[in-house]
């Protein structure tokens, strides 16, 4: 299966759900992800181009770690689908587009095609946010998250690097690639404009970014070489650390003393932070597997923890909000211990700022469980539905914590 | 007859002046055909006649695009949508306005293009140093219209200039991807103004009575 026809899929069926459904079919959203993850089981890595495009090396297909993220991404945005109480249908074009333009990132192994996938999702993205909530919030996500991917773009034309490896042109390049990726996970200027956009918007509008677009340009982003960049390498890595690590304690904080609605959002983004300063900014392995331990486990319960606080779930949402505390033996204990492992060996610094992010983030963690909100529960069996399905994730998230590496094995292939 | 490299950097730099300081409906379709014709010998220069030609195809097809994304707008009876010229929020009122921030922009985007020229070579068989003025100045502006962006069209253009910029980088690369890479990043342009246009045609339909009481 190519990468191309997989991308179709996406798009076409996204087009169609949000053409076709009504609000009472509204929930059938959910088949656009679901069909998009179905395919994405099929493709297979192919030593000849999938997509020629002239000289470009264009869109060579997707290898196992690309196609086990792409996967659990769009199972997990067709359960945040459909554990939604209420849906927009016309929110199946940005899905349809967003997850074309993820796989097509995912699948390029040219840097050009790769930014401009990922221009074309934040494009998408932001013209939605916008229309939905116009405000300096929306727009800011606009100015930010479309910086980030001219940065990308810009930096294509100097790439490979072959023969450049010292002066100005490596050090620009990194630089380049730094801005895009710390602006497309919002971790420059600190979270800024993705915590605007949870704030004003609604859980389901900023699923699209946060479940299918942050875990592919997470992997993306760790893709990028070291050696590859020559001297700009050093650029790459302690940009990253610095504002990732920046970032996180940031996100802690007001995960730890912001209101409660934005606290998923913000735990979210300080764990992105955290991951993207490990695997970026300190050389040992194990910073890789944490990383995906805790992309793996964000994506179990996003589900959960983007359904509003009012509308249900109050008891899987604590257990969803222990799973994220860092205690063992959930899963994210294991995660943020081998990004602390892989922190350690850098330098001391970073290893106190991580410590100081993960008890923010154990703390936000702590009051969310303790909070107790009015909700009604469901009647009947059809009530009783997403609470069912809230609990095979939990027990799902529960097995990633009891045999981390195997689940991320079994997902990621590696 | 050798290039003049200071004729290039001119007629990219007042190219780039006019997309940074165009405003209204017809912002992104103006911003693309003026960069593109302001690209363009820089384009010949190292693409020659087919370098030439993408940014011509590019300048056309945003215009022609711009125009047909217009019409589809206001033909299909969709709902009527936001106006990408509103500003998204009303700041307080200011001394200096939009306008002047991206004058001030514009200025700004001088020395740092000027830096990149001539410290950055671009390409994969030789290295052309010096030359990539216009491109340079023309891609700062278009990432500083997005950092000052108020509304979706100054979105809009932004992008647009950002792919022709890159575009035009991707020619001067001289390797067997050059090409097809200009064509591709080129294409964001036209793609930006088809949407700005829609919208335009969109938000410029008069409501219809059926359609707003299906809403």
């Amino acid at each position: 299966m190519s990468p191309a026809v997989i991308a179709a899929a996406w798009l076409g069926l996204g087009l169609v759900a949000s053409a076709v459904l009504r609000r009472r079919t509204a929930r059938l959203v959910a088949v656009v992800p679901m069909v998009g993850a179905g395919l994405t089981l099929l493709a297979a890595r192919s030593a000849t181009t999938a997509v020629p495009l002239g000289g470009l090396s264009g869109i060579s297909g997707l290898d196992r770690a690309g196609q086990g993220l792409l996967v659990a991404a769009g199972i997990s945005m067709a359960l945040v689908i459909l554990l939604q109480p209420s849906i927009d249908v016309s929110i199946g074009r940005t899905i349809g587009v967003v997850g074309a333009a993820a796989t097509i990132a995912m699948a390029s192994s040219d840097p050009l095609i790769t930014a401009l996938a990922l221009t074309a999702a934040i494009a998408t993205m932001v013209l939605r946010w916008i229309g939905q909530s116009p405000g300096r919030a929306t727009l800011a996500a606009g100015r930010v998250a479309g910086t980030g991917t001219a940065a990308l773009v810009a930096a294509s034309p100097f790439l490979p690097l072959t023969g450049f490896t010292t002066g100005d042109r490596p050090a620009v390049v990194a630089a380049l690639l730094a801005t895009g990726v710390a602006a497309l996970l919002a971790i420059y200027p600190l979270g800024g404009w993705a915590a605007g956009i949870i704030g004003s918007l609604k859980p389901m509008e900023v699923a699209p970014w946060l479940v299918l677009l942050v875990p592919v340009v997470l992997l993306i982003a760790e893709r990028v070489p070291g050696g590859v960049l020559g001297d700009g390498s050093p650029i790459f890595e302690h940009v990253l650390l610095v504002v990732g690590l920046g970032s996180a304690v940031w996100s802690g904080i007001w995960a730890a003393r912001g209101p409660a609605p934005m606290r998923y959002g913000r735990v979210f983004m300080a764990d992105v932070a955290l991951c993207i300063a490990a695997v970026e900014g300190a050389v040992a392995s194990p910073a890789l597997t944490g990383a995906l331990i805790i992309v793996v486990t964000h994506l179990c319960i996003a589900p959960i923890l983007l359904r509003s606080e009012g509308a249900g779930l109050l008891w899987p949402r604590r257990v969803a909000w222990a799973l994220l505390s860092g205690v063992p033996p959930s899963p994210t204990f294991w995660g943020r211990l081998l990004l602390l492992e892989a922190l350690a060996a850098g330098n001391v610094g970073s290893t106190i700022a991580a410590v100081l992010a993960m008890a923010l983030i154990f703390i936000a963690s702590v009051m969310a469980c303790s909070g107790r909100a009015a909700v009604i529960d469901g009647e009947g069996w059809r009530g009783r539905l997403p609470e069912l399905a809230a609990w095979l994730l939990l027990a799902v998230g529960i097995a990633i914590g009891l045999a981390p590496q195997s689940l991320t094995r079994f997902v990621f292939g590696s | 007859m050798g290039v003049s490299a200071p004729l290039l950097s001119a007629a990219g730099v007042i190219a780039a002046v006019v997309a940074m300081m165009v405003d209204g409906r017809r912002a992104v379709a103006i911003a693309v055909a003026f960069l593109a014709a302001g690209l363009a010998p820089t384009a010949a220069t190292f693409g020659g006649a087919p370098g030439a030609a993408v940014l011509g195809a590019c300048g056309i097809a945003a215009l022609v695009l711009a125009w047909a994304g217009w019409l589809g707008g206001r033909v299909l009876p969709w709902l009527s949508g936001l106006d990408p010229t509103i500003p998204a929020f009303a700041p307080a009122a200011r001394l200096f306005g939009p306008r002047s921030a991206r004058a001030f922009g514009a200025a700004v985007a001088v020395p740092i293009a000027s830096w990149v020229s001539f410290n950055v070579p671009v390409g994969q068989v030789t290295a052309v140093e010096g030359l990539l003025f216009p491109i340079a100045y023309a891609w700062t502006c278009g990432v500083i219209r997005l950092l000052v962006a108020r509304t979706l069209e100054d979105l809009a253009v932004g992008v647009a200039m950002v792919g022709i910029a890159t575009g035009t980088a991707w020619l001067l690369r001289s390797g067997g991807d050059s090409f097809p890479g200009a064509v591709i990043a080129c294409a964001v342009a036209p793609v930006a103004a088809f949407l700005a246009g829609w919208l335009h045609g969109r938000s410029s339909r008069k409501a219809h009575p059926f359609v707003e009481a299906q809403a």
